[in-house]
């Protein structure tokens, strides 16, 4: 008897040890496998990967190390789309989860959970709350769905991932930084909300986290020599129709001189200041004109992307940029000392710099005695070196985009070109030194399938998949029952 | 591997001979059914994700009741004594049995196949996601059937079994909802990690995951060598 309980706790014993180990090998396994995840999209437009704007941002926020929030409050339940709402948070934040060591997330039921609701001060419902540290970012639900279509044909769109992209990019910049727009010269007014105006612009760097300000460089105070100020993270000099006095070209000079960023964008016909000559850039006469991609007349040329910081969201992502009668640039070669030129918008190998002469059907056409030949830049970024010329030695490289119009960042182009507001966003981070915020989001076309089905089709589905299928089972059963009685 | 064939055979006889696999087949697609009129109805999507959510659930309940004569009807009857003396290998009897089992589920998920037919008659589905779905759903059914089969050895009632099984696999249906309730991170973080659901959600929407596979595969192994420990303790005890 003894002998016997001996044999049965030796192996026990060795069962259970031999079993834990399995389990904590087994355990280790899984952890390793979770931490080198490898993931396939099969869906359709691959709309449950992350775009790549998005997973630099994650990085960002990962390198840096504070945790991030983010509480979700359910939808309305039982109204419209309400689930399929649900649904499409809770996925883009799954994704998210998994690309990020930082994230925290969660869904707060808003009927059930009122008191967090209260406690965070939501109101309604689908809104959405991002934290890091005390900074708060709140998206609501008209931010994350907009409807698409007519009729039987609208559809619900989900923007969610540009919302929360948006929202992550505004963590990374905790402080604002004042974006000043020269006046004086009839330039667009920042606040204007009329075409000519530049307030969408305006709303677009809000969010990213940049105040406006109106910069005038003629009135100073008296004694003091005007001066941009030393808050400035970027000047735009756009749309003059006046020159820049002597003394405005030598504020700006100082001001480029301290290693800071500039954005100038001139039109055909339109002053130019004269420092672009010392930068090694010169505005032709002309408008840049393009026969084969325009939006949609000739004077409306669609650009190609070069490669560049500015660009290559866009490029991927197949956002165009609209100009409007754009004015040529001619980039000095070789550049002057100490600055790297490189183009950025350019038009097709069919583009010409149109000097007038003849018309065909009303439209300008390509004419060698009188017009320039193309490809044309329309937008050149330009690096200057310290020390080797306009920068001070002992001051940072400054940075200078041109762009032969002023009209894409109005109110009045900048929603109609597909890229307009992008370009003008990453045109800002890659002037203020943020490389690594430049990118594009866009949203998901294709959020939801819908069934349109009549009360016909329904009560046939009902009939098919409630009634038909089991039954015949039921029938397979019985035949087998009764062909195998009494064996 | 020729033992465990005839065993994969023998145990797909007895469930296609006997009235049960009817059974469990018609209730099976009875609840499919209403699954996926519920889903189009309740989202007015073209999509099974409602359905195969659903039906992850309910394998949860069903699987063990197919699972629950495996071994304990064996011990109950004495065939287990006998097939523990013959010269068959315990591994060939386990994964007979289980691919039996996963074969009649291949079966019922097959039965399924009309509902993504009705979407595709009727509107634009996703197939990429249908396909990976129903991945999922057979990941589901081996590794609950894992599950099964180990509760069915730590007894000789298959109607305790049959409970047993639901009650080993309930905490990994839990963990999920229980999850959402914690506040400790690394709680909700392990908790997530528990949940079956969590691991058949990249599936639903379209996405093949080697982490969730590898859950499904380890867990699967896991039971199943539970399940080798369990009758083979039989011998010493």
């Amino acid at each position: 008897m003894k002998q016997e309980w001996r044999r049965r706790l030796t192996y026990g014993t060795n069962a259970v040890f031999v079993t834990g180990l399995v389990v904590g090998v087994l355990v280790v396994l899984y952890l390793l496998a979770d931490a080198y995840r490898v993931r396939w999209d099969f869906s359709a437009e691959a709309g449950n990967t992350l775009q790549a704007d998005t997973v630099k941002k994650l990085a960002l926020l990962d390198a840096d190390g504070e945790t991030v929030t983010i509480t979700a409050f359910s939808n309305q339940r039982g109204k419209d789309d309400s689930y399929v709402k649900d649904r499409a948070i809770e996925d883009l934040l799954t994704e998210l989860d998994l690309e990020s060591r930082v994230l925290d997330w969660r869904i707060v039921d808003f009927d059930r959970e009122r008191l967090t609701a209260e406690s965070m001060g939501v109101t309604e419902y689908g809104h959405v709350v991002v934290q890091r540290g005390s900074d708060r970012i709140d998206i609501r639900d008209r931010d994350l769905f907009r409807r698409k279509g007519r009729g039987a044909d609208r559809q619900l769109e989900f923007i969610g991932e540009t919302a929360l992209s948006r929202a992550l990019s505004q963590l990374l910049s905790p402080s604002r930084r004042v974006v000043y727009f020269t006046r004086g010269h009839g330039e667009p007014n920042p606040s204007e909300r009329g075409p000519g105006g530049l307030s969408e612009l305006v709303s677009a760097l809000d969010v990213e986290r940049f105040d406006a300000e109106p910069l005038d460089l003629l009135r100073a105070e008296e004694g003091a020599a005007p001066v941009v100020p030393e808050d400035a993270a970027l000047v735009v000099l756009s749309g003059m129709r006046g020159p820049l006095s002597a003394q405005e070209e030598d504020v700006l000079l100082e001001y480029v001189g301290r290693g800071k960023p500039l954005l100038v964008a001139v039109d055909a016909g339109a002053p130019v200041p004269a420092f672009l000559a010392r930068m090694g850039v010169r505005v032709p006469d002309g408008l840049a004109m393009d026969p084969t991609l325009v939006f949609p007349y000739r004077d409306r040329p669609v650009p190609v992307y070069k490669s560049h910081p500015v660009t290559d969201g866009l490029r991927e992502s197949g956002l165009v940029t609209v100009l409007a009668a754009p004015a040529p640039l001619s980039l000095v070669e070789p550049s002057p000392d100490g600055v790297r030129a490189s183009p950025v918008l350019v038009s097709s190998r069919d583009g010409w710099i149109e000097r007038g002469g003849e018309l065909e059907g009303g439209t300008p056409i390509y004419q060698p005695e009188i017009d320039g030949e193309g490809p044309v830049v329309m937008a050149a970024a330009l690096q200057l070196l310290p020390g080797e010329g306009i920068v001070r030695s002992s001051k940072p490289l400054a940075r200078v985009l041109v762009v032969g119009d002023s009209e894409l960042m109005t109110n009045a182009l900048i929603g109609d070109g597909p890229g307009n507001r992008d370009f003008m966003i990453n045109a800002v981070h890659w002037l203020a030194g943020e490389d690594n915020r430049t990118g594009v989001v866009t949203a998901r076309s294709a959020s939801s399938r819908r069934l349109a089905l009549s009360q016909d089709q329904t009560r046939r589905i009902q009939l098919v998949s409630l009634t038909v299928l089991p039954s015949l089972i039921a029938l397979l059963g019985l035949f087998t029952w009764y062909s195998r009685r009494g064996r | 591997m020729s033992v465990a064939w005839a065993i994969f055979k023998k145990e797909l006889r007895i469930y296609f001979v006997s009235p049960l696999a009817y059974v469990f087949l018609g209730v099976f697609l009875l609840l499919s059914g209403l699954f996926f009129y519920l889903g189009i109805t309740m989202t007015g999507e073209a999509s099974l994700r409602v359905m195969l959510g659903n039906l992850s659930i309910a394998f949860l309940f069903l699987l063990p009741l197919l699972t629950m004569r495996h071994f304990a009807e064996e011990r109950r009857s004495g065939t287990l004594e006998l097939m523990m003396t013959a010269p068959v290998p315990l591994w060939a009897l386990l994964f007979g049995k289980w691919a039996a089992t996963l074969a009649l589920c291949l079966a019922l998920l097959l039965g399924t196949l009309l509902f993504p037919g009705i979407l595709l008659y009727y509107g634009d589905p996703d197939m990429g996601v249908v396909l990976t779905s129903y991945l999922g759903l057979l990941l589901v059914c081996g590794a609950f059937v894992s599950a099964g089969m180990f509760s069915s050895s730590l007894t000789d009632e298959p109607v305790a079994a049959g409970l047993l099984g639901v009650i080993i696999l309930l905490p990994f249906w839990v963990a999920g909802s229980a999850a959402d309730m914690v506040s400790a991170d690394w709680l909700r973080r392990a908790l997530r990690h528990l949940s079956f659901l969590t691991h058949i959600e990249p599936f639903s929407k379209g996405v093949v995951d080697t982490g969730a596979l590898a859950w499904f595969a380890l867990f699967t192994f896991g039971f199943l060598f539970l399940t080798w420990r369990s009758v083979e303790s039989r011998r010493w005890r």
